[in-house]
């Protein structure tokens, strides 16, 4: 039996505030291996972020453990590398600038950085760009530079917090693909945080479905399509039927996920 | 197609308008110049109190070939750029320690917030006593104006650092000084040239101020010289070389205190500084 390269352990997570406290995520246990693509899915508020957040260090104060490698881990870890759905670019640094910047963090030498960073550029598509500052550059090519500015921090995995909320259905669907071809190509351990289904499908190899608030997980969809994969698939019969399983699980979350909302907003 | 690309550049020309921004702008001069003319001339106003402009320059002239001038012009020089540079390192730094510290700033920030608009000018016979007449009391008025607008400016700035940034900066494990270095300090350039801005032009007003009320040299005081012997133009002078040496001040605050940007394409000269900065 291999080391999984990333382990949860009995992970949960209470929120307290100052009237009470809430709880976010319940106990979850999972494994992932070395060049895995896993997605999580689930309603707004399902602590989904809460988890990724945890994942990636940003929330330290949490029960259970998270390993890397077999080495229990907590806090920002230079093993774990994030992309979030926010624009994150620095705007006063070059796409160049930008991609290089944990190398430079990290102390890498300037000549190699560059070099290092070019070949990141071109990875995700962006070769010619490189003198571009964010300003001049679209929201999909922006959240590009994100990525390959984390994958510069050479993560053993690669967690990504909706990377594509923020685009338009089409840019999403092109950047997918981008997706799937970089992590093909550095078999990068990846995590995805999305609420599209057909994003979760086209892209994963296994998909966590979670439930409304406590969040668990309420089924584990191995996604058993032929590789490489492109969206040109998601016409196919077996995508649908994919997408229709999580659609039904996902349905009566949503729901309740949504009369929540309402009642929130009544003041009921 | 072939008949839009045959208009070509000079059919281009044509169709840009007339009245672009530069010709404009002097056209609006030319008209400032005329109303001083004709509002000089019409005889509304007491004799002498609205000089025609070509007595303004040749004042001007004068001035500019007299050591006299120089001297007070040295002297108003250095209260403003050692209150300047005083009043705002200092506001800088404690705009970062508001800013960096919620509970200090929760604390404090509501004093300075309602002092800062409040006229400094009060402070001056506290200062004349601590300082003296001289150039002293000049450089701590011109040095607690500008003080407030950077503190603010920078505390504010602080605050509105975009948090994911902040967020990219913690998964990429940075050091405490590396997060000021490389995050916080490009993030702040907006409001730190801002706060240079209007504490240039508030450290001039302190300085001037205190040279108008009581003071034996700078331009101030002899600005009020001349309106003592009424010699409106060279008054006029004065005020002229002071409000442009100001613009040349702002001018420079913007060419050098900028991030880098897709502007910097077009003008390299000036992007070295800020290129080294962040």
């Amino acid at each position: 039996m291999t080391i999984p390269t990333l382990r949860l352990t009995n992970v949960a997570k209470t929120f307290t505030t100052g009237g009470g406290s809430v709880r976010a995520l319940e106990p979850i246990s999972l494994d992932i291996r070395q060049g895995e693509f896993i997605s999580v899915i689930g309603p707004s508020g399902c602590g989904k972020s809460t988890l990724m957040n945890i994942v990636g260090g940003l929330i330290d104060d949490y029960e259970g453990e998270v390993q890397v490698d077999g080495v229990p881990v907590r806090g920002c870890h230079k093993s774990i590398g994030m992309v979030f759905q926010e624009e994150s670019t620095f705007p006063w640094r070059t796409a160049l600038d930008n991609v290089a910047f944990p190398m430079e963090a990290l102390g890498v030498e300037r000549e190699e950085r560059l070099s290092r960073a070019r070949d990141l550029l071109k990875l995700v598509g962006l070769d010619g760009f490189e003198q571009r500052f964010p300003s001049e550059l679209s929201g999909g090519m922006r959240q590009r530079i994100a990525i390959a500015r984390t994958l510069a921090f050479q993560p053993r995995i690669l967690l990504m917090d909706e990377p594509f909320a923020a685009l338009d259905e089409q840019t999403r669907l092109l950047l997918g693909d981008k997706v799937l071809q970089i992590q093909q190509e550095l078999s990068q351990t990846t995590m995805l945080i999305t609420h599209n289904i057909a994003e979760a499908v086209q892209l994963s190899d296994r998909v966590l479905i979670m439930s409304f608030r406590p969040g668990r997980i309420k089924r584990v969809l191995e996604i058993d399509l032929p590789r490489p994969r492109s969206s040109k698939m998601m016409g196919g019969e077996r995508f649908g039927h994919y997408v229709a399983a999580i659609w039904e699980d996902l349905r009566e979350e949503a729901s309740k996920g949504l009369q929540e909302m309402e009642r929130l907003r009544a003041g009921v | 197609m072939a008949a839009v690309e045959q208009i070509g550049r000079a059919g281009r020309a044509a169709l840009r308008p007339f009245w672009t921004v530069g010709r404009l702008r002097v056209a609006a001069l030319v008209v400032i110049f005329a109303l001083w003319e004709i509002a000089g001339a019409s005889g509304l106003f007491y004799r002498g109190v609205l000089p025609s402009s070509y007595l303004v320059v040749w004042a001007l002239l004068g001035l500019l070939t007299s050591m006299d001038f120089w001297f007070h012009a040295g002297v108003t020089g250095l209260e403003v750029l050692v209150a300047f540079v005083l009043g705002c390192s200092a506001g800088a730094l404690a705009g970062l320690m508001l800013g960096a510290n919620r509970y200090v700033g929760a604390v404090l920030e509501p004093f300075l917030h309602y002092l800062a608009p409040t006229p400094k000018i009060v402070f001056l016979p506290i200062l004349l006593i601590l300082f003296g007449v001289g150039m002293g009391s000049k450089i701590a008025l011109g040095a607690i104006s500008s003080f407030f607008p950077m503190a603010l400016g920078v505390a504010a700035g602080v605050r509105q650092v975009n948090p994911v940034l902040l967020r990219v900066g913690r998964t990429f494990s940075l050091s405490r000084f590396q997060m000021v270095r490389m995050i916080y300090l490009p993030a702040l350039v907006p409001s730190l040239a801002t706060g240079l801005r209007i504490g240039l032009g508030i450290s001039i007003v302190g300085c001037l101020m205190s040279e108008i009320k009581l003071s034996r040299m700078g331009l101030g005081f002899s600005a009020m010289e001349y309106y003592r012997v009424f010699d409106i133009p060279s008054m006029l002078a004065v005020l002229i070389f002071i409000f442009f040496c100001a613009a040349l001040g702002n001018v420079a605050i913007d060419k050098f205190v900028r991030l880098p940007g897709p502007h910097d394409r077009q003008k390299r000269k000036w992007s070295g500084f800020t290129r080294r900065f962040t």
